[in-house]
């Protein structure tokens, strides 16, 4: 239902903390790691994204081309997802184990829900005068056989 | 009854083996996937665990 339509960050983030009972807080990344949005209202977005984009970046030097895409630390006292795609990220904390699959399903679908563009509106077809026919006579069936 | 207090026993123990081996079972862990589709799952007292897990802890109690 997310993934159907563009939403604005604060929509898809409430849905996505009204769907998914185990997220505890999401904070939405930009490309230029400028915070777009985070949920629920209160949550300390900057400290959450900045230790999000640290995780990121720590993660990348793990491999030389550390192109990374997900990271997922499970510790006792709860986890912390972070998701990245299309330069975007989205990062959320959970309660001790999580449903990891299922955290990280929500987090995707709701960040392609906000990095989908709206589809342009179909252009209406112009409408055009046109002259009706007379309509044809209509034949009674009186006509000799 | 004795035949009982056997049985008893026996649950007793393996109740307890059960426990113990489930609790080597790390609780902590941390994984990271890469875009190509490669993962690399770091082990609890690894210094990269123990990197990723402090900033986790950062987020958690932010």
């Amino acid at each position: 239902v997310l993934a159907s339509a563009w939403m604005d960050v604060a929509t898809a983030l409430a849905d996505l903390t009204e769907l998914s009972s185990q997220v505890r807080r999401v904070v939405v990344i930009g490309a230029d790691d400028a915070v777009l949005g985070a949920a629920p209202e209160g949550t300390d977005a900057d400290s959450l994204a900045r230790a999000a984009l640290d995780v990121v970046s720590a993660s990348a030097q793990l491999r030389s081309d550390g192109d990374v895409s997900r990271v997922e630390v499970s510790l006792e006292e709860g986890a912390l997802f972070v998701l990245r795609e299309g330069g975007r990220i989205i990062a959320a904390t959970t309660g001790p184990r999580p449903t990891a699959h299922l955290v990280a399903y929500d987090l995707r679908t709701a960040l392609d829900a906000i990095a989908t563009e709206p589809a342009p509106a179909p252009k209406k077809p112009r409408a055009t005068r046109t002259r009706k026919k007379a309509d044809p006579p209509v034949e009674t069936g009186d006509g000799d056989e | 009854m004795r035949r009982f207090f056997r049985l008893l026993l026996l649950a007793g123990i393996a109740y307890a083996v059960w426990k113990r081996l489930a609790g080597r079972v790390p609780d902590e862990t941390a994984v990271v996937s890469f875009a190509d589709g490669s993962s690399v799952a770091l082990e609890s007292g690894s210094p990269d665990f123990e990197r990723l897990a402090a900033l986790a802890r950062s987020a958690l109690w932010s």
